[in-house]
């Protein structure tokens, strides 16, 4: 609600700096070649070449930005044509059919059409393609020239997998779209293009599968979409915070991924991707809380040890929530619920430790915390570095300097493991957020505090959806039918069903009989 | 073209379901087997329980056919056009008030056991409120999230509860379960007491059956949910004087909880199951404690319905919390808690009564 008050205030904001383009093109050659040089202030990548059609009588030019066409393209299939073939036949005289002969004939691109006001150039011309111009026609031709430099494609680093496709997305939008497409070749299958960023003007796809999905997502995800207004979407974690329904909440209520075979296989699921110019990340929406704790790989190895996988997962989520706050709980509160061995053999190790299992843990939570920041930021050879001096500090030196127990180390120690076994980046972050005021909890309450964390924890859960979806489906509301691809991952040829809880179109997707 | 259904504020059958044992299974069975065993010999506390849930399975099949018969009314409507409004009005404040002492005996009944099992130094006072702000944060989400509430937390509770009755099953004694039928017809009547008023809570159905989505089916599976806590109840008290015996029962605080005590893990990670066992089930008090409440707000919402949701929940609470301080000691809160199941019980024999012979009287259709 205060959201949308505050977007409906940016949006009266009148757009002071704007300058609308919507000039008309002029007839005049060198006129049209001016005013495109002057509104991009003459940057000296802007490349204007100036020539005459063969029978030197009619100028033209041509306008692209260095570096961002397929200069190939431009030399063989432009320029090499215009001059060429235009002196092998009779040229009309008429300007205008001149101009028709050469939109219709000569030039040998596929993806080609008209413009009329300086705004088509700008767009066009900046996002990479080469404008045509003709003296005494206000009209211009715009080619697709798009190329230049991009990354190629590589297996995606955040998530890797010993079984299966070793492509990732990479930063250029078509060639995700490509990769999508080989997944599923589907007349079906939708790219609806939408425009983000008032400034970058980035393209934004929505994909999704006609007939499988439910129409109501589509519909809620582009009237989202619409509302958008900002300068740039540098990453597609800007449309996340915009798009998601609660921004308070710490749990992702999109998935984002790098890896095609996931995208494909949520598309089928009856779900929206969303793709973004610029980044290998595409969203996945709506994302339950089940789906973060899964990956593609349950799917690819046999599925007992897909189901046990998963189990691990949901035992590496509780630990890395819960585990220091409980051993937090027990030391300073139960101590007569640890077993008298045990006890003993954990006093003897707090022997001479200066700081109550409260401190302790928080000062090498956030040690933990620090080493993983240093960790991702640094280079990969200085970051080996920080593991070992890391490692050293927190295993040894800290330990043996008297100031945390040897037994706090394991326990923060199994909390980071697990915590960085779960599959999704976004949802280990969530948890480790929570982990910190699950030990507060228990430093106050003990593990009557703890239960009322797990108690509001839940209630937070329960109230959160994401596209009109609760996150906690199918736990509650209750499909138990959606169970056996949940915790469960059932033989494939058990999953008989797309997931109840999407309410796809079409509800069967194997052995469908026909 | 199909919809989400189910995500919206409906609540469908199966949630129904869970929500009668979520909402009878709280701070009763915890002290249910003292009170029996004090009034009946030997095992001979299931007559009273099995009869007991036969009433109140009865009870709310009864109240659930009523008011399902008022599809997508509340209870101030249908109560108005049965009754009059004024009548009405008052029926409904009562309800409000008997709810709101619900939440009240569990917000102090938690605070109490917390003190005894989990830790002794910090205040009564801190324990129910901490308690209490957390019944308040999930009143003022969803009402469709409390039912989802209860349908994550009962399995665990099912869960913890069996792992007690499993564990135990090797400490009880068949000896202590004998003799057979030695009970004297009044004090059978005195087990009845004891055991119909440990059902109660079924009257949350007077308020969600018009938000259920198919009120049809309702009755049936409210009544199969009633079963749910009948069949506890019976498993823990047989197992309570199995293990313990009847004098031991009798003089037991919680009874139930001791049970957990005697539970020894293998593996040895924990001792003290107890502990666990009542951490655990502070989620079985959560949900009847936040059902109650919300019942209470759903209730004077509908009196006063210009009054935003938030609000009545932010003037409800404190009430909830002066009243669940109020009693002074461990007598005072269980003279408390048996007055408040009393009068809940004969109020809602009261209401059935008055509504179905008035509708009767007065001709009122139920669209069947």
């Amino acid at each position: 609600m205060r959201r949308s008050l505050f977007r409906r205030n940016k949006k009266k904001e009148t757009n002071n700096n704007e300058e609308n383009f919507s000039i008309k093109i002029f007839k005049n050659l060198d006129k049209n070649m001016g005013n495109l040089k002057k509104m991009l202030d003459e940057p000296n990548d802007l490349v204007i070449r100036k020539f005459t059609i063969h029978d030197s009588k009619h100028k033209c030019g041509v306008a692209y930005i260095d570096g961002m066409v397929d200069s190939d393209l431009v030399h063989n299939n432009i320029m090499k044509s215009v001059q060429l073939i235009t002196g092998r036949k009779p040229l009309p005289e008429a300007e205008s059919k001149l101009f028709e002969e050469i939109y219709q004939e000569i030039l040998s691109v596929t993806s080609i059409k008209k413009g009329t006001t300086l705004d088509d150039i700008s767009n066009a011309i900046l996002g990479g393609s080469t404008i045509f111009y003709i003296n005494g026609i206000d009209n211009v031709i715009i080619m697709d020239t798009q190329g230049g430099e991009t990354r190629s494609i590589e297996e995606p680093i955040t998530e890797t997998v010993i079984r299966g496709s070793r492509e990732g997305f990479v930063e250029n939008l078509r060639t995700n779209i490509v990769l999508i497409r080989r997944y599923i070749r589907d007349p079906n299958l939708r790219f609806k293009t939408y425009q983000v960023g008032r400034r970058s003007k980035k393209s934004l796809v929505v994909s999704y599968m006609d007939g499988i999905i439910n129409p109501d997502i589509v519909k809620e995800v582009n009237r989202r979409l619409e509302t958008i207004d900002m300068d740039d979407a540098p990453e597609s974690g800007y449309i996340e915070e915009w798009i998601e329904d609660s921004f308070l909440s710490p749990f992702p209520q999109i998935l984002n991924t790098e890896r095609p075979d996931k995208v494909a296989a949520a598309i089928l699921e009856g779900k929206v991707a969303i793709l973004l110019d610029g980044t290998p990340f595409v969203l996945i929406a709506p994302a339950t809380l089940g789906n973060t704790l899964q990956s593609p790989e349950d799917y690819y190895e046999r599925w007992t040890i897909g189901t046990l996988l998963r189990a691990l997962r949901y035992l590496a989520a509780f630990i890395a929530v819960f585990l220091p706050a409980l051993y937090i709980a027990l030391v300073s509160f139960h101590q007569g619920m640890i077993p008298s061995d045990l006890a003993f053999s954990i006093a003897a190790t707090r022997e001479g430790v200066p700081f109550p299992a409260f401190v302790e843990a928080m000062l090498m939570a956030i040690t933990m915390e620090l080493l993983r920041e240093a960790g991702t930021r640094l280079p990969t050879p200085i970051g080996q570095t920080i593991g070992i001096v890391g490692g050293l500090v927190i295993g040894e030196a800290a330990v043996s300097a008297g100031l945390v127990s040897p037994a706090m180390v394991i326990v923060i120690a199994l909390n980071a493991i697990a915590s960085f076994s779960l599959p999704s980046y976004s949802v280990a972050i969530a948890f480790r957020i929570l982990l910190f005021g699950l030990m507060v909890a228990a430093a106050i309450f003990g593990l009557y505090g703890i239960i009322l964390c797990y108690i509001m924890l839940n209630i937070h859960l329960v109230n959160l959806k994401s596209f009109g979806v609760p996150y906690t489906t199918p736990f509650a509301p209750n499909f138990l039918g959606d169970w056996n691809d949940l915790v469960l991952r059932a033989p494939v040829t058990a999953i008989k069903r797309r997931p109840t809880y999407m309410q796809t179109h079409d509800e069967k997707s194997v052995n469908k009989g026909d | 073209m199909k919809s989400f259904k189910y995500a919206d504020e409906k609540i469908s059958e199966k949630e129904i379901l869970i929500a009668i044992p979520s909402m009878v299974i709280g701070v009763g069975i915890l002290t249910l087997p003292k009170d029996l065993a004090s009034a009946v010999m030997a095992a001979d506390g299931w007559i009273p329980l099995l009869a007991g849930g036969f009433i109140a399975v009865l009870m709310t099949w009864m109240v659930a056919k009523f008011a399902s018969g008022f599809a997508n009314q509340t209870f101030l409507t249908y109560a108005s056009s049965i009754a009059t409004k004024p009548v009405a009005i008052v029926l409904t404040f009562v309800f409000a008030v008997l709810f709101l002492l619900i939440t009240a005996f569990q917000v102090r009944q938690i605070a109490a056991i917390s003190k005894q099992y989990i830790f002794d130094r910090t205040p009564l006072e801190v324990i129910a409120l901490t308690f209490l702000l957390v019944v308040v944060y999930a009143v003022s989400g969803s009402r469709a999230g409390l039912f989802r509430l209860n349908m994550m937390f009962f399995p665990i509770i099912l869960f913890i509860a069996f792992s007690v009755f499993i564990f135990n099953l090797g400490w009880s004694d068949l000896g202590n379960l004998l003799p057979v039928f030695r009970t004297g017809f009044t004090d059978y009547l005195k087990g009845l007491n004891t055991g119909i008023t440990s059902y109660l809570g079924f009257s949350i159905l007077w308020f969600y059956i018009a938000l259920v989505d198919q009120p049809k089916k309702a009755p049936k599976m409210a009544a199969l949910g009633m079963c749910i806590p009948v069949g506890l109840y019976i498993m823990l008290y047989i197992l309570c004087i199995g293990v313990f015996g009847r004098e031991v029962t009798a003089n037991l605080l919680y009874p139930t909880v001791e049970l957990a005590k005697v539970v020894d893990i293998p593996g040895g990670f924990f001792e003290r199951f107890e502990s666990v066992f009542f951490v655990i089930w502070i989620m079985a008090i959560f949900n009847t404690a936040s059902m109650a409440l919300d019942v209470a707000v759903l209730a004077i919402n509908s009196i006063f319905e210009r009054l935003k949701k938030l609000k009545i929940l932010l003037i409800l609470s404190p009430v909830v919390y002066a009243v669940s301080m109020f009693p002074q000691d461990k007598v005072d809160v269980d003279s408390f808690g048996s007055m408040m199941s009393h009068s809940m019980f004969f109020y809602t024999i009261f209401v059935i009564v008055l509504l179905i012979v008035l509708a009767k009287m007065r001709g009122v259709k139920r669209d069947e």
